[in-house]
């Protein structure tokens, strides 16, 4: 039965064509089921990328994120609601045990609702920060669409972000211009490494509440590239949380919408920055995945050569100080459906920690061959001049990629007492190894002559 | 991507060349001042701004400093209030941005005040100088501003100590770590081990030859091998043995195969060498020795 069962499984997880390292089921939150036209294309675009979409209102009876205390879904939407409170069922703290247990969210703030209070008490807890007023808005009065936007300059035409650093890896890279329709700004706090920015207001935005009387705006939200429309979280357990200041840049609408940035009609390519932002926070893209890890004891190529047993002990329990070891593992990165081989960016290296404590070596692994959906990376060093126990360890955590922690702990012992070299190849002991060479020498000889010497005449007899 | 680069300077120009910007934002009658503490209102140098090219010379601005940024701002050649107008500073190299808002008034005058309390610490610490931009920009039609007017030149005085916060938290590649190894222990020079190594060895011989000098022979041995022979050899032997037991140790044995076999011949010379040892009394009882 068992096995029909797991036939069956197979069956049908071979029947999605791509799927998320995590899982498929989605949970999209949409008030208004009116609504959810406005944003059929991305969950037409899911769907066909293998998730299973389930769509509630916040006020629907029976809507939990947990069931029988495990996740009910693996990934959730929560989109503009409009009302303040979204109900017992999606709680700050409902969030945030929903990561905890791995699920992932995407919010979606517009300026036009008022943002939730369980949505910015997330936030908050997890250090971004968002206008406390209904309808912040980020305007930009350099790059705005001119179409639909001339006079409030509030729809913003923004390039695909670049890499925020050199060694991070850019999974939103694409061409063509992204349409942010009124977006509410973000900001990071500055402490945590967990969060990162997406897409950044390009210098001259700022955000600032259209309420406010004055005709300048004198105290705003946020300016420049502090201000984040799309920012990212990505918790220790590796559970994503992506932060969309514009709803409505998820829409059909902006999908693929005619727009004029400073005269020029452009395309906007909402729909592919849209999927890679889906699919990043979904875990179908920047998932590392260990494969196996060996460590042996390198006895060097002569002796390889020479021995039919060319490797020794795999992964040994004890190796001893002083020694040569090589180490392996092999890292897989999944690409939207499959593994593939993971390569760090120049800038950017995996290491390897062996730590008693505090690390005593920590080495750039270097990738030394690859297999169909793996790279094998690899380094070779001495374990120090110190016996204990020590650990193997991978510690690798980059911004928007899924943490790799390994350890593996071994043994290191001292020189047992046949080990250290002969007394004989020191040359310092000579001495002493001719002192006993001639006591023994002498001793026998004493021995001998103590035995067989006869008295010689000239020596005069003591009479007793 | 290409897109934006290709407006980009077009954006500069048209923005630069007022002359044909019927409804462009630009400023006026700016005028950027740089007051040292205690000094009289006014005092200090004065500098003139134009919208179109930066100042030639750097702005510095001391730790004591205040910086008065004074401008009209201009829509077309009408003075007008815009809706945003920044004094943006960029680090060239961290790419740090901060804007300080002018406070403008409804006939487009305004001002910003600058001192070092107002900057982030990035600037202060800044090795390069910091560019300012003036953004101008409003809602409408109208084409905004934006452009370099002057470098910020931020001495610091170095005996003020500055706060800067400790670097937070960023996962990116350490610093890579090489155990240092304690140096193997090291031999004396090779000709000092072998000058006293000669030494000792030269001690056998001279034991020898004081030996001989005093009259050591082996004459009794015929007689002791002719009275006891097997005592006499095997006890003789079994001391040679033992030496070589003990040889077998320092090179190849344990401790587990050389105690029995150390046993058994610490056996035989008990036994055979009280034979030879009477055998030698027997012969000092005789007065031969």
């Amino acid at each position: 039965m068992r096995w029909l069962f797991s036939f069956l499984a197979f069956a049908l997880l071979g029947a999605v064509q791509a799927l998320s390292y995590a899982g498929s089921r989605l949970l999209v939150i949409l008030e208004d089921k009116a609504e959810r036209e406005k944003y059929s294309v991305l969950l037409e675009d899911l769907s066909s990328r293998g998730f299973h979409t389930t769509v509630e209102s916040p006020k629907a009876g029976k809507l939990s994120l947990f069931r029988h205390g495990e996740r009910a879904y693996d990934h959730v939407i929560l989109l503009p609601t409009k009302s303040k409170g979204l109900g017992p069922a999606l709680t700050a703290n409902q969030f945030l045990d929903f990561m905890k247990k791995e699920g992932n969210v995407i919010v979606a703030l517009s300026s036009d609702h008022a943002t939730p209070t369980s949505v910015q008490s997330m936030l908050l807890e997890l250090d971004v920060h968002i206008p406390s007023a209904k309808g912040d808005v980020v305007v930009d009065h350099f790059n705005y669409d001119s179409k639909s936007a001339a006079d409030k300059h509030d729809v913003l035409l923004l390039p695909f972000p670049k890499a925020i650093r050199p060694d991070v890896k850019n999974y939103f890279a694409g061409e063509g211009l992204i349409a942010v329709p009124r977006a509410v700004g973000q900001t990071l706090g500055n402490e945590s490494p967990l969060i990162e920015p997406v897409l950044r207001a390009p210098s001259t935005a700022y955000s600032y509440n259209p309420k406010d009387e004055a005709d300048a705006v004198e105290d705003p939200f946020a300016t420049g590239e502090q201000l984040n429309i799309v920012s990212a979280m990505q918790a220790h357990n590796s559970a994503r949380l992506t932060v969309v200041g514009s709803a409505e840049l998820l829409q059909n609408k902006w999908f693929s919408e005619k727009a004029t940035l400073n005269g020029q009609a452009v395309k906007t390519a909402n729909r592919d920055f849209v999927q890679k932002l889906t699919s990043w926070t979904f875990k179908e893209t920047g998932v590392l995945k260990m494969g196996k890890l060996l460590h042996y004891h390198d006895e060097g190529v002569s002796k390889k050569l020479n021995t039919s047993l060319a490797i020794s002990e795999h992964n040994p329990k004890i190796y001893r100080i002083k020694e040569d070891v090589a180490f392996q593992v092999e890292i897989s990165e999944y690409e939207n459906d499959h593994l593939a081989p993971f390569f760090p960016t120049d800038n950017d290296a995996i290491q390897l920690e062996f730590s008693m404590l505090s690390p005593f070596h920590r080495l750039n692994l270097t990738p030394i061959s690859q297999t169909a959906n793996s790279t094998i990376f690899g380094v070779s060093f001495r374990t120090p001049d110190q016996h204990g126990i020590f650990n193997f360890r991978i510690d690798y955590r980059r911004p928007f990629l899924t943490n790799i922690d390994e350890k593996r702990q071994v043994t290191v012992r001292h020189f047992a007492h046949d080990e250290w070299p002969r007394s004989w190849q020191i040359s310092g002991a000579w001495v002493w190894i001719g002192g006993i060479w001639v006591t023994v020498i002498g001793w026998v000889a004493f021995v001998a002559l103590w035995l067989y010497s006869a008295p010689t005449e000239k020596s005069v007899k003591k009479t007793q | 991507m290409r897109l934006l680069r290709s407006f980009v300077p077009s954006l500069l120009l048209s923005s630069a060349a007022i002359v044909s910007a019927a409804s462009s934002w630009s400023f006026e009658d700016a005028t950027v001042a740089v007051q040292a503490k205690g000094a009289g209102v006014g005092a200090g140098a004065k500098d003139k701004l134009s919208p179109t090219s930066p100042l030639s010379k750097y702005v510095s601005l001391g730790s004591a400093d205040t910086l008065k940024l004074q401008l009209t701002t201009v829509d077309g050649k009408k003075a007008a209030r815009p809706h945003q107008a920044f004094l943006t500073l960029t680090d060239p190299t961290t790419g740090v941005e901060e804007s300080f808002i002018f406070n403008i008034n409804d006939s487009g005058k305004g001002s910003v005040n600058l001192a070092h309390k107002d900057l982030p610490h990035q600037f202060l610490t800044s090795a390069k100088p910091i560019p300012a931009s003036i953004v101008i920009g409003s809602f409408g039609s109208s084409t905004p501003y934006k452009s370099k007017v002057f470098d910020f030149d931020l001495a610091r005085d170095p005996n003020v100590p500055l706060a800067v916060p400790e670097k937070p938290l960023r996962y990116a590649a350490e610093k890579e770590i090489h155990h240092i190894f304690r140096d193997d222990p090291r031999s004396p020079p090779k000709i000092i081990t072998l000058v006293f190594a000669v030494a000792v060895v030269a001690a056998l011989p001279a034991l020898f030859i004081v030996w001989v000098t005093l009259g050591a022979n082996a004459s009794h041995l015929g007689k002791a091998l002719g009275n006891a022979p097997v005592s006499h050899i095997l006890f003789f032997g079994s001391i040679m043995a033992m030496e070589g037991i003990f040889f077998l140790y320092y090179t190849s044995w344990n401790l587990f195969q050389t105690l029995p076999a150390a046993l058994a011949v610490g056996f035989v010379a008990y036994i055979s060498g009280s034979r030879a040892l009477s055998e030698v009394q027997e012969r000092r009882l005789a007065g031969l020795r």
